[in-house]
């Protein structure tokens, strides 16, 4: 009985969070005729192509996914690279007077605020700097952003690697970024994965500053190539749904790739190994 | 290589670990470091190391000052109390991890990592993660991480202390061989005193900060420098009776003994600078004991008995005094038994009340 209810209430909940999804997929599959067939076509209707066409041969969907792709790698690699650093001399390096438990929290304070309030000034940055319509734009603001949450991340799993192990590479000859690299990083790997899924996903779904700081083909990112199919003649939920289901793809990739990771690196410090 | 430092100090804060410690220890010397915790023992090897850095004084390994070199410039390996292998990499990993970041070739890496997990009765660990070795074979991987580039010193803290006694018996000896095979220069670090004097060609003990005495362990052991070191070498610990010195009449007396001075303790204590309160130290071993009453010995209770089998450690309650003495295995005493004790006074270490040798 117990089970029974147990079930009952996964049931429940893979419908509520499947049930778009399922309803997004099948309009990109379903000719207009069909969309808004009512009762709704839940399972019959005669599948097409059409709209993945639009979006991606006739549209500029393909530019769109090529802009969100490699915003949302750099911005993650950036973030990454340089929150690991700054996360590791957090966690090893006492500062005189607590500063660095200060600046541990000042860190995180930049992401307290909402990101509407600096929308204004960063694209006033952004257009002094020639960066509007710009991915590099994007790269720079997303790194920005997902930093704290790097930092705050690699810093707990830094801490749960044992001191002796870095200070046994240094004696045995090795430099600290050497012991960084070849002893700590690897241990701290579930972690890495973990943090650059939760980096990768926040890149990827960023709206608001895509729509900010891009307005042409060249640079605009899927979400806002999406959100422009909403248009004062009519919504174009055939070519938005092709979109969306082709913009799943990628995270969806990555996160299963990693999943082996994303587990351990999840629960990393709640179990002592 | 030989290993100095000179007035070595180390403060945390408002709090000095290190004071003013000096050390010579030659080339092929096996030093140990012997205190309680918190002594600064461990915090000397590391600045030796390079893992901490000296407040001041100077540090030298073969003649040359390293204060200002990082740990990988220093040229000395470390066994860690944890060993800290890398929990990621194989044996052959682990030990061969010394000779990769010095980039040499794989063959020759392969090759002197072989031959000092022989050296180790290891060899057959090699392709094993640390995690599935037990405590013995973890201190070896450790050992051998250590050995494997010939560094100019061996620098151990407490290695052996995460080992069961039985194991850590088995270690010691192996420690002990390997050192005085390999004549590698070595300075170890333990609170273990048996460890000390059986390790150490020479053992500086210290507290809180202070070095207290530096000799080999005979010498620690038949004449410790102050009360300190006289307590906490030897086990059990050496019997302190503190008293008065009755210069007309020649003795050393308290409320439960009276004794009979030497002719050189005479001359030590009649100065007229002398201290006339005293304190008599006597290890145990230098407790004698009868079952019948003796001409001038004390009678004492039995307070406890501790068989350890070859040899038994009896307890005596002496008026307030208790007393520790080590006597054969065969001896036999039930609780409350009333029996005769004597000191064996050519034996007898004397201190002032602030625990300096006289």
């Amino acid at each position: 009985m117990k089970r029974l209810l147990r079930y009952f209430a996964v049931a429940i909940a893979l419908l509520t969070t499947l049930a778009p999804v399922y309803w997004m997929m099948t309009i990109s599959f379903k000719r207009e005729v069909d969309q808004f067939a009512l009762p709704p076509r839940w399972f019959s209707f005669s599948p097409t192509l059409e709209h993945y066409v639009d979006a991606f041969v006739a549209r500029s969907f393909g530019q769109y996914l090529l802009s969100s792709l490699i915003v949302a790698v750099c911005s993650t690699v950036g973030a990454l690279v340089l929150g690991t650093l700054a996360a590791y001399s957090l966690a090893r390096f006492r500062l005189p007077r607590n500063f660095d438990r200060k600046l541990g929290l000042w860190i995180l304070s930049t992401r307290m605020f909402p990101a509407i309030v600096t929308a204004v000034p960063l694209f006033l940055i952004m257009r002094d700097l020639s960066l509007v319509n710009t991915r590099l734009s994007l790269i720079i603001i997303y790194t920005a952003f997902n930093l704290p949450f790097v930092v705050w991340m690699m810093r707990g799993f830094f801490a749960e690697v044992p001191r002796d192990l870095e200070e046994a590479a240094m004696v045995d000859g090795d430099s600290r970024l050497g012991a960084l690299g070849r002893i700590v990083l690897p241990l701290v790997a579930p972690g890495l994965a973990a943090t650059a899924v939760f980096c990768l996903i926040v890149s990827w779904n960023e709206f608001l500053f895509a729509l900010v700081l891009t307005q042409t083909d060249d640079a605009m990112t899927l979400p806002v190539g999406i959100a422009g199919r909403v248009t004062q003649y009519g919504i174009k939920w055939g070519v938005m749904s092709a979109a969306a289901v082709v913009a799943m793809v990628p995270i969806l990739a990555f996160a299963l790739s990693v999943q082996r990771y994303l587990v351990r690196g999840l629960s990393l410090g709640a179990v002592k190994g | 290589m030989s290993i100095a430092v000179f007035n070595l100090t180390k403060s945390f804060d408002s709090s000095t670990v290190v004071d003013h410690l000096s050390l010579e220890i030659a080339d092929g010397e096996f030093v140990v470091l012997l205190g309680p915790s918190g002594c600064g023992k461990t915090t000397t090897l590391r600045m030796i190391a390079g893992l901490e850095q000296a407040t001041s004084g100077d540090i030298l390994i073969a003649g040359t000052r390293v204060n200002d070199l990082p740990p990988q410039r220093r040229d000395v390996a470390m066994v860690f109390q944890s060993y800290a292998l890398y929990p990621h990499m194989t044996v052959a990993g682990n030990i061969g991890y010394p000779l990769r970041v010095r980039g040499l070739a794989a063959d020759q890496i392969q090759k002197q990592v072989r031959e000092t997990a022989a050296l180790l009765e290891i060899d057959r660990l090699l392709q094993r993660k640390p995690r599935e070795l037990s405590g013995g074979e973890r201190q070896r991987v450790a050992l051998a991480r250590a050995i494997v580039r010939h560094p100019r010193a061996f620098l151990m803290d407490e290695p052996l202390s995460n080992l069961d006694a039985k194991l850590r018996l088995q270690m010691r000896g192996e420690l002990k061989h390997l050192q005085q095979k390999l004549q590698t220069t070595t300075v170890y670090v333990t609170h273990d005193q048996a460890e000390a004097m059986t390790l150490g060609h020479r053992v500086a003990v210290m507290n809180k900060g202070k070095l207290q005495q530096f000799d080999t362990p005979l010498e620690i052991y038949s004449r410790p420098a102050n009360r300190f070191v006289a307590e906490f070498v030897g086990s059990p610990s050496m019997n302190f009776l503190e008293g008065s010195i009755d210069v007309t009449n020649h003795r050393f007396h308290n409320d439960q003994i009276s004794v009979v001075l030497s002719g050189v303790e005479i001359e030590k204590f009649s100065r007229p600078d002398a201290e006339k309160r005293v304190v008599l130290g006597i290890r145990p071993e230098h407790v004698k004991i009868a079952t019948s009453q003796q001409d001038g010995w004390y009678p004492a209770g039995v307070y406890v008995t501790e068989l350890m089998g070859s040899e038994t450690f009896v307890i005596l309650q002496l008026g307030a005094a208790r007393i520790v003495a080590r006597v054969p295995g065969d001896f036999r005493a039930d609780l409350e038994d009333r029996v005769w004790i004597d000191f064996d006074m050519t034996k007898a270490h004397w201190f002032d009340v602030s625990g300096r040798r006289l």
